[in-house]
């Protein structure tokens, strides 16, 4: 078992601890854990997980912090666990580098799919991304900017394209607004919300098949945009 | 000029008045002298005596007394024009006229100083009465104080008068405002309690002295306004109290809402774990599933009950701060409507929000609670099958959101109270609930400005709302134009 994935779980919560590293041990992962911020970096550095797993909540020091401390060094993904209501805790740690959230309390197959997720990009970051994203009847071919839906190729606006481009390359991820305004329009963009609330709107018209309950491009309720494409 | 400089004149000039009097009238007996016989000019006499002592008092009218018995002697008594005596009689006469008229002039300025010092009191009294009168059922210290000195100032005419309230509410308060005295005042009067000392009145008047009348009449003052000043700090006292009361009448609310509420998932969810742990149930048995979403679905329930708390706590302490952003209501509602798609199975719902509606300054996951409260509370009480619809116009420079459903109505009477916190048409334990969800999504709504209530419709119940389209008084920025396609 010396290539599984290995996952670094910190989070003060014992109970948390034990759930998460039965699951993911049930599951064939091999699982580290930390109670305190500062013995999950050491951790990390020394065991080079192929996963963390960040609670935000911790007794000696702040998740985002954890997060910062981590992108310093390492560009392993890294998921975080925090409460409802800390919408500005989860879009700093987001924006400081971190891939992905979970909000306590979460069903063990939410979390699953966060892994699988992240361990597809840590994969994705050693260079075999591909070109082509599929999600139900959805074809993007970020090489040949090509958008179809079944056979018939959907036109887009340059924009509208950039941003669906941006979201598929990053399939399964959640963006915080700034990050999508950051990198689709401009740094001095960030706070125009307003862009993308349009602009997603106009997506969603267009590919989805109802608009008003999207199936591909999800909100992430106070944070940003994610893309589900198909495994 | 002073008060003090003028009774000193008037003082004077009453006896140079008396005096005159005592004269004129000396001179008009003396022209008579021939006719008159002496005892009738000694009675004669005695007329001016008393209206000297009735007008202007003791003093006047005693030296006026010793004025008369020398002039009577002099001009009236034989031999004329010298002070001896020859006729015994007249002896008599002038020993009993001297008599009489220290014992006139005496009685008369008794009775006049007690009616001086009758009015004085009367004057005081009224005085007193205006003060307590002004301040009777006054709650608010400031006013008070304000009162309070604005009637030192009248009575005792100073040239500046000063409050301070020392104590937890503290303030000073001067009038005229703009005198700014460097030199202490001349007199000061603490205003006294039973639990101590609330402040000071200072006065300051050079002159003349504070007499002690009117030093006593301060002191009546500063402890008129002590007492209201004790009576507002008591009122303000009780109101607290019931405030407190009142929040805490809530807590116990909450916790037996709470305890109930909790404990119905927690019970479930025990009872279901507890019999997948034992060996009751079989491995392929039908039951196993079930129990397992139970357990599900009842954590998820205690998940939402405890955020519905914590939410009504935040709003109950006033930290539920929008974080607005420019939104889309028809995302919002979507997404909304695809998280509760099993709960809202057994309804019909409708949309419609049409796509020419302006973005709103609105946070996201707020005003996903309260579209989630109203469906789920539109979900618990119209019946199966029946039809949920939301929709939304511009009205003015607002957004008005409606949330309907056919569920019964709601009385009259009722229709404000049911967004009070725990407020429950039905019992308790028919529907589940913690009896917050409609106060949280009034407290939301108006965070953001705007307005909730609910209305009997034909067929049902409508939930209502308005939110402000301006954000800090502007509307959103247009988009950069993006036509060619690629």
């Amino acid at each position: 078992m010396n290539n599984a994935p290995h996952i670094l779980v910190i989070d003060d919560e014992l109970q948390i601890q034990r759930a998460i590293r039965t699951i993911l041990t049930e599951k064939g992962f091999k699982v580290t854990t930390a109670s305190r911020g500062e013995e999950g970096l050491t951790l990390a550095a020394m065991n080079e997980p192929d996963i963390i797993i960040l609670d935000l909540g911790l007794p000696d020091m702040d998740g985002v912090e954890v997060c910062t401390r981590l992108r310093e060094w390492t560009l392993c993904p890294i998921i975080i666990l925090s409460v409802r209501d800390s919408e500005r805790d989860k879009v700093a740690a987001l924006d400081k580098g971190a891939d992905d959230y979970l909000t306590k309390p979460f069903g063990i197959e939410e979390l699953l799919a966060r892994v699988r997720v992240a361990l597809r990009h840590s994969t994705n970051r050693q260079g075999t991304q591909s070109k082509v994203i599929h999600a139900g009847l959805l074809m993007i071919d970020l090489a040949w900017h090509i958008v179809k839906c079944g056979d018939e190729e959907i036109k887009l606006t340059a924009t509208e394209y950039k941003l669906l481009a941006y979201l598929a390359a990053n399939h399964g991820r959640v963006l915080t607004h700034q990050n999508i305004l950051t990198n689709v329009w401009d740094p001095a963009d960030a706070n125009h919300t307003e862009y993308l609330r349009v602009y997603m709107r106009q997506l969603r018209k267009k590919l989805e098949v109802n608009p008003e309950r999207p199936q591909f491009l999800l909100t992430e309720p106070g944070v940003g945009y994610r893309f589900i494409a198909d495994e | 000029m002073t008060m003090r400089g003028s009774t000193l004149i008037s003082r004077s000039s009453q006896y140079l008045l008396a005096i005159g009097f005592i004269a004129l009238v000396t001179a008009i007996l003396f022209s008579l002298r021939e006719a008159l016989d002496t005892t009738l000019v000694a009675l004669l006499y005695l007329i001016p005596l008393g209206l000297i002592t009735a007008y202007w008092g003791l003093g006047p009218g005693i030296t006026s007394a010793l004025v008369t018995f020398l002039t009577f002697n002099y001009f009236f008594i034989k031999p004329y024009y010298t002070f001896a005596v020859h006729r015994s009689t007249d002896i008599v006469i002038l020993i009993i006229f001297l008599i009489v008229a220290i014992v006139i002039s005496q009685l008369v300025g008794r009775m006049q100083s007690g009616l001086a010092a009758a009015t004085a009191h009367e004057r005081e009294a009224t005085q007193l009465y205006e003060l307590s009168t002004a301040l009777a059922g006054l709650q608010d210290g400031l006013t008070i104080a304000k009162i309070l000195a604005k009637q030192v100032q009248d009575v005792s005419q100073g040239e500046t008068v000063e409050l301070n309230i020392t104590g937890t509410q503290s303030f000073a308060f001067r009038l005229p405002e703009s005198n700014q005295l460097t030199r202490p005042p001349e007199w000061v009067v603490p205003i006294q309690v039973a639990r101590g000392i609330l402040g000071e009145i200072r006065l300051w008047r050079a002159a003349p002295a504070l007499t002690s009348s009117e030093k006593r009449l301060l002191q009546t003052f500063a402890n008129q306004g002590a007492l209201a000043l004790e009576r507002a700090r008591l009122a303000q006292a009780e109101s607290r109290a019931r405030v407190l009361e009142e929040s805490d009448r809530l807590k116990s609310a909450i916790l037996s809402s709470v305890s109930h509420e909790l404990r119905t998932p927690l019970s479930t969810i025990k009872a279901a774990a507890s019999s997948l742990r034992s060996n009751d149930v079989n491995w392929d048995s039908a039951a196993r599933p079930e129990l397992i979403a139970a357990i599900d679905d009842e954590a998820d329930h205690l998940n939402m009950l405890v955020g519905n708390l914590l939410d009504m706590s935040r709003i109950e302490s006033g930290v539920l701060k929008p974080k607005r952003e420019w939104n889309i209501l028809s995302e919002i509602v979507g997404s909304v409507l695809a998280r509760m798609k099993h709960l809202a199975e057994e309804h019909r719902i409708e949309v419609d929000m049409p796509e020419s509606l302006p973005l709103i300054p609105v946070d996201y996951v707020q005003m996903e609670q309260v579209f989630t409260n109203l469906v789920s509370n539109s979900v618990k009480y119209a019946p199966e099958k029946s039809m949920i619809s939301m929709r939304a116009f511009v009205e003015g420079d607002s957004i008005h959101a409606v949330v309907s459903n056919q569920g019964p109505q709601v009385p009259q009477e009722h229709l404000e109270r049911i967004f009070d916190k725990f407020f429950r048409i039905t019992a308790a334990d028919r529907v589940t609930g913690t009896g917050l969800g409609l106060s949280i999504c009034k407290g939301i709504i108006e965070a953001h400005g705007g307005r909730l209530w609910a209305e009997n419709i034909p067929d049902g119940l409508a939930f209502n709302f308005t939110l402000p389209l301006l954000w800090e008084g502007v509307s959103p920025q247009k988009l950069p134009m993006d036509t060619e396609t690629e």
